[in-house]
């Protein structure tokens, strides 16, 4: 069996006020798939990418990225994963160039190749002309590029992207999911937290719903379709999470 | 380089990059605030006052200005540096990267080591300058304004992990390092104080510093320097490991 690129195993996290954000969640993530988590707000995906990247600590379970133990061995872990947060956490203090060079410092890349990979980032993500602004003058779609770029800077096998369109125009959209694809061909493995079902629908090749900290249902789109007997994932999606009555499958046709 | 140096040196880089962007606020107001000190308690003050323990008054005064300015610029440097990364939520790129605990920790540190450092040098050159201020014991004075300056830059770090609005920072700044600096006896002598004050003032840790500092400058001191020294290693290195452990726990960084 190949190596998995995200292993997760009864993944439990408590916060300190007592809200159990994670109740035991497992998952398998193979590498170069492209893999779609969704679930409603506070179902508990920003944790599970907290506790994956190292900014949330876990209180039970396990999880290994490319075989690395991600609170054990987290140097490795992390160095394997690229992270494109949901809310833009941009250092006000630097440029959108330095916000990629320090970024792949964090990560030890030299300086020589890391020149070069900027060049190239800030060129695919139509940033070049803003590379000496500060980041905080940026509008939001131009964020969002920068966040994606930054998350890409350090080469990594493993691309979070947590609601990577959310508030973007449509172009930009579209640009996001060419580029998410061409990676993913390319070899870099993704998982993708998304609210928008289409886009779930045409990217990912398999898909896990979250719910309530645990893992509803699993596989892909039609898979999940057929095993809810209804006709698409959006009403696969209303089933797990309780709201049927709000399927568009039953609106009725009114007639002006 | 290796990885662990160039991700090092990049995290470091960081924290220097930030003042160095600001650099009215961080290096230019501090230096004009001590020289308005020096003004003032120096050149208006010192006319009347002279000397003390036969030391002229201005050069009395400097070391404690010098230590005074190396301190709270380490302190304000890193409390803000790091409470203004969580707020951005930017600490995270450095959180999420492969970087310890250790690397984290000294990179936030040396940050307003630094800033102090530069204060701290700029003020002392102007002084050799201007008033000849001398330096009687560089083997004290070194090691005392390092261990004053790490010392600080530990407690800013502390500050800024624990903060959770700016209030937390300028009360820290404003209703206990600026009372302890200053009637740590920066302006005055313990000695010239009425009792019980002058025994208060040996409570005061921070009068232990400006001795070490003044001892290393001027070559006079009030207290035992090896047993000051001794304390503020020890005090130090316990603060520093209290921060370590506090970034092992990702207390306040990590959720």
């Amino acid at each position: 069996m190949a190596e998995l690129a995200l292993d997760i195993g009864e993944l439990a996290k408590r916060y300190p006020t007592g809200v159990e954000a994670l109740r035991g969640v497992s998952l398998q993530i193979k590498q170069g798939e492209l893999f779609g988590l969704l679930g409603p707000n506070g179902a508990g995906k920003s944790t599970l990418i907290h506790c994956t990247t190292g900014l949330a600590q876990p209180t039970g379970g396990s999880i290994h990225v490319f075989g690395h133990d991600a609170t054990g061995n987290y140097g490795e872990a992390r160095q394997a994963v690229g992270l494109a947060p949901q809310e833009p956490n941009l250092d006000w203090f630097l440029t959108v160039a330095e916000t990629l060079d320090y970024h792949a410092g964090y990560f030890g890349m030299p300086k020589r190749e890391r020149r070069e990979r900027t060049e190239e980032l800030l060129e695919t993500f139509s940033l070049t002309e803003k590379r000496d602004e500060r980041t905080r003058t940026l509008s939001g779609g131009m964020k969002r590029r920068l966040i994606l770029a930054r998350a890409m800077m350090h080469r990594p096998r493993l691309l979070i992207l947590d609601e990577p369109t959310a508030g973007v125009d449509v172009e930009l959209r579209l640009e996001l999911w060419h580029y998410v694809q061409r990676i993913n061909q390319e070899g870099t493995t993704i998982l993708l937290t998304t609210h928008y079902l289409e886009e779930a629908e045409q990217l990912c090749d398999r898909i896990a719903f979250i719910n309530g900290g645990e893992i509803v249902g699993e596989g892909t789109s039609s898979e999940l379709s057929e095993r809810y007997g209804v006709a698409s994932l959006e009403d696969a999606y209303l089933a797990l999470v309780g709201r049927k009555e709000l399927s568009r499958s039953h609106a009725e046709v009114v007639t002006p | 380089m290796s990885a662990a140096q160039i991700r090092f040196a990049t995290l470091w880089r960081r924290e220097v990059n930030r003042f160095m962007k600001i650099k009215k606020q961080t290096l230019g107001a501090p230096l004009l605030e001590t020289f308005l000190y020096i003004m003032v308690f120096g050149a208006a003050l010192g006319s009347r006052i002279k000397h003390l323990h036969g030391i002229d008054y201005i050069l009395f005064v400097i070391p404690g200005l010098i230590m005074m300015a190396f301190s709270t610029n380490a302190f304000a440097n890193n409390s803000s540096s790091i409470l203004q990364q969580k707020f951005q939520g930017a600490i995270q790129d450095q959180l999420s990267s492969p970087a310890s605990p250790m690397e984290l920790l000294l990179a936030f540190s040396l940050g307003g080591f630094m800033r102090g450092l530069m204060v701290a040098v700029i003020t002392f050159c102007i002084s050799v300058i201007l008033v000849g201020l001398p330096v009687d014991h560089v083997l004290v004075l070194i090691p005392s304004l390092a261990l004053v300056g790490f010392f600080f830059s530990q407690l800013g770090v502390l500050t800024g992990v624990r903060a959770e609005q700016f209030d937390d920072v300028s009360f820290v700044q404003t209703f206990v390092l600026q009372p302890l600096i200053f009637l740590g006896g920066v302006f005055y002598s313990a000695a010239l104080l009425p009792q019980p004050f002058e025994t208060l003032t040996r409570f005061n840790p921070i009068y232990y510093m400006i001795n070490l500092v003044r001892y290393g400058f001027v070559g006079f001191s009030e207290v035992s320097i090896a047993l000051s020294l001794l304390a503020l290693t020890a005090a130090t290195g316990a603060l520093f490991l209290v921060n370590l452990r506090l970034f092992s726990q990702g207390y306040k960084l990590r959720a």
